[in-house]
């Protein structure tokens, strides 16, 4: 039985890469683009989600750690000729100016840079509870927007980075999706995920049963904060540009959305919430933009998009406040007992 | 050698001392309960005890240790573990699950290797779910190991409790009201069970209880508190006569018994 599921498990895999590798061939740049988004946003909302999901924090910082590993990425990828054309009010620090590495290992810097910081802010903050936490990580998200603002030898400032060479691409967003989803899959369903999960059902149980609060709530950050970073130095390598704007509230207030939607504490929840968010948020973009109908001509509210997005966080939270998938996962099991028209097996909601 | 030493503890929350210059010794093997009126401060006690409070005066020391202070998550790895008078368990997860937890304490893989299942962590995620399996055989939970936990009857969820507690490998339990809300039945089976697992596995047991049948049917001593003051000690014999017991306690008892 456990060798059909991951033979199930490996030929889902299979077909995944075949889609992309047709999509990579028939598909035209926009909607690449879209699918692109679409595993960037799953990566973003996996991060996200094991930090509020599954181990209860209330953390909002997202959109600090993605400035972290998008700025990291850009700064380590981009050729020396575009560093000099980007900074050209302020020349760029010595020796970054020459410094460069392989994508990858760019990516994998702006991840540890994230966790890093992560773990700094965490620190600290960790010991708040609740509310407290939300606004000392919101408060850190911001700052580390003003600081970008400010080393301008660094960052480039208010002007951001232009030119970052668009190495990514469909094969390696949705690969790296698909690692983020296994290795916090993996993480979660360990007796390290018990144990954030008892924190979030128990804070007083959890510490009485032997668990640290403290040292699991820093480890779930920090990891969160690594894939946020590898996320944000994708989607910075994505656009080709970024400057401190882009990292506002409203880019942690989106992935917020996209884990309330999927499920706070499901992986497959959010891997399903990040596509429909992200295709859905492309298919309302017209709201946006000025309409005519019949000889009727109503100019676009810029905006309008994340009004009707709000509103529908607003509709999620009221009405199924457990999102699409709650705490529950798809699994292998659950399908098989769907089909054999049979309740759940046993432990059917594990993976 | 004691195993647990409470000396002189008080705990004051303001202006209320809710528990007053309180001592307790606690041998391998006994059976220790603390009764008192509600608000007497027995949880409060349990409390300082498990670290959840530091005392504002006085020690508590495990093995001649002083464990003052420490966090509870410190206390239950040395040995000390609790059950909850408002059940706590982790609702949303299985059964099982909730014992599983109860064992990451001791594990000794750090998180990369679980998270990317190493030779070590493998073996010890599997004695793990071997211990855990075998507890709630002991304790009659086995064939609902993949239920949720706040699915089980609230007897079960009581044993569940203690389950849970017995998996963190404790010297000491400490049952914080037990039998509360069980019938008579079931306050027998609980008695006896107790009993059990005391031998079964080698424990110090401390408990509130109200129910005047297992107080008296299991304990070696009983230590009576009344607005935080220990007003009597002894064992069921003497307190069932004790003069300051009957006025302060059991008189009032009527309806817990
Ligand atoms: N954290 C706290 N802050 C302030 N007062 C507290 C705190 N914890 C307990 N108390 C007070 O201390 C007193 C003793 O409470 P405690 O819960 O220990 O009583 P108890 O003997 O367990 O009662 P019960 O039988 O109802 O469980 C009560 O008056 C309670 O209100
Ligand atoms: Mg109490």
């Amino acid at each position: 039985m456990k060798q059909k599921k991951t033979l199930l498990t490996l030929i889902a895999i299979l077909i995944l890469f075949v889609f992309v590798f047709i999509a990579d061939q028939t598909l035209d740049s926009y909607k690449m683009r879209i699918l692109n988004l679409c595993a960037i946003y799953v990566i973003l909302g996996l991060s996200m989600n094991l930090i509020n999901g599954f181990t209860g924090l209330f953390s909002l910082g997202h959109a600090g750690f993605m400035a972290v590993g998008a700025y990291t990425t850009a700064i380590l990828t981009m050729p020396d000729i575009v560093k000099t054309q980007n900074f050209f009010m302020t020349p760029m620090m010595k020796p970054l100016d020459t410094l460069h590495v392989p994508f990858f290992l760019a990516l994998l810097a702006g991840g540890i840079l994230a966790g890093v910081v992560g773990y700094l802010i965490g620190a600290p903050a960790l010991r708040l509870r609740g509310d407290y936490l939300a606004i000392a990580t919101l408060g850190f998200a911001e700052i580390i927007r003003v600081v970008f603002t400010n080393t301008q030898s660094i960052t480039n400032g208010a002007l951001g980075l232009k030119g970052i060479p668009v190495s990514t691409n469909i094969w390696w967003t949705f690969g790296l999706a698909l690692v983020t989803v296994l290795i916090i899959g993996s993480l979660i369903n360990s007796s390290y995920g018990r144990a954030f999960k008892a924190i979030r059902e128990d804070e007083i149980a959890a510490e009485s049963m032997g668990i640290n609060l403290f040292k699991h709530k820093v480890i779930a950050f920090t990891i969160g904060a690594f894939f946020a970073g590898i996320g944000g130095g994708l989607l910075g390598s994505l656009l080709g540009t970024i400057d401190p704007l882009m990292f506002r509230f409203f880019l942690t207030f989106n992935v917020l959305l996209i884990i309330i939607l999927g499920g706070m504490g499901s992986i497959t929840g959010t891997i399903i919430s990040a596509i429909i968010i992200t295709i859905g948020g492309e298919a309302l973009r017209f709201l946006d933009e000025s309409m005519t109908i019949g000889s009727l001509v109503i100019p676009g509210i810029s905006g309008m998009r994340m009004v009707v997005f709000s509103a529908l966080l607003m509709i999620v939270v009221i009405f199924f406040n457990h999102g699409i998938m709650g705490t529950k996962e798809f699994t292998w099991d659950g399908l098989f007992a769907k089909f054999a028209k049979k309740p759940l097996a046993k432990g059917g909601n594990k993976q | 050698m004691k195993l647990l030493k409470v000396e002189n503890v008080s705990m004051i929350f303001g202006g209320l001392t809710a528990v007053k210059e309180f001592n307790l010794e606690l041998n391998q093997g006994e059976i220790v309960a603390l009764i008192g009126p509600n608000g007497a401060g027995k949880t409060t006690a349990f409390n300082v005890i498990t670290g959840v409070y530091t005392p504002t005066i006085g020690h508590v020391s495990y093995k001649e240790k002083n464990i003052t202070g420490q966090r509870p998550d410190q206390i239950t790895k040395q040995g000390i573990a609790r059950t909850f008078q408002n059940i706590r368990l982790f609702k949303d997860l299985s059964v099982l699950d909730n014992v599983l937890i109860a064992n990451h304490l001791h594990l000794k893989s750090n998180f990369l290797e679980a998270t990317f299942k190493l030779p070590r962590y493998r073996r010890e995620e599997k004695q793990i779910l071997e211990k855990s399996l075998n507890l709630l055989e002991k304790v009659g939970l086995k064939d609902a190991q993949g239920e949720k936990a706040s699915s089980l009857p609230y007897g079960k969820q009581r044993r569940l409790e203690i389950a849970r507690a017995l998996a963190t490998n404790p010297t000491i339990l400490l049952l914080d009201e037990p039998a509360a809300g069980m019938n008579p039945k079931e306050t027998d089976d609980l008695t006896e069970f107790i009993r059990q697992i005391r031998d079964d596995f080698k424990l110090s047991i401390f408990m509130i209880e109200h129910h005047m049948q297992v107080v008296m049917g299991i304990s070696d001593r009983i230590i009576v508190f009344d607005y935080g003051v220990t007003i009597a000690e002894g064992n069921p014999y003497e307190i069932q006569n004790n003069q300051k017991v009957i006025e302060a306690y059991l008189g009032v008892a009527e309806d817990y018994a």
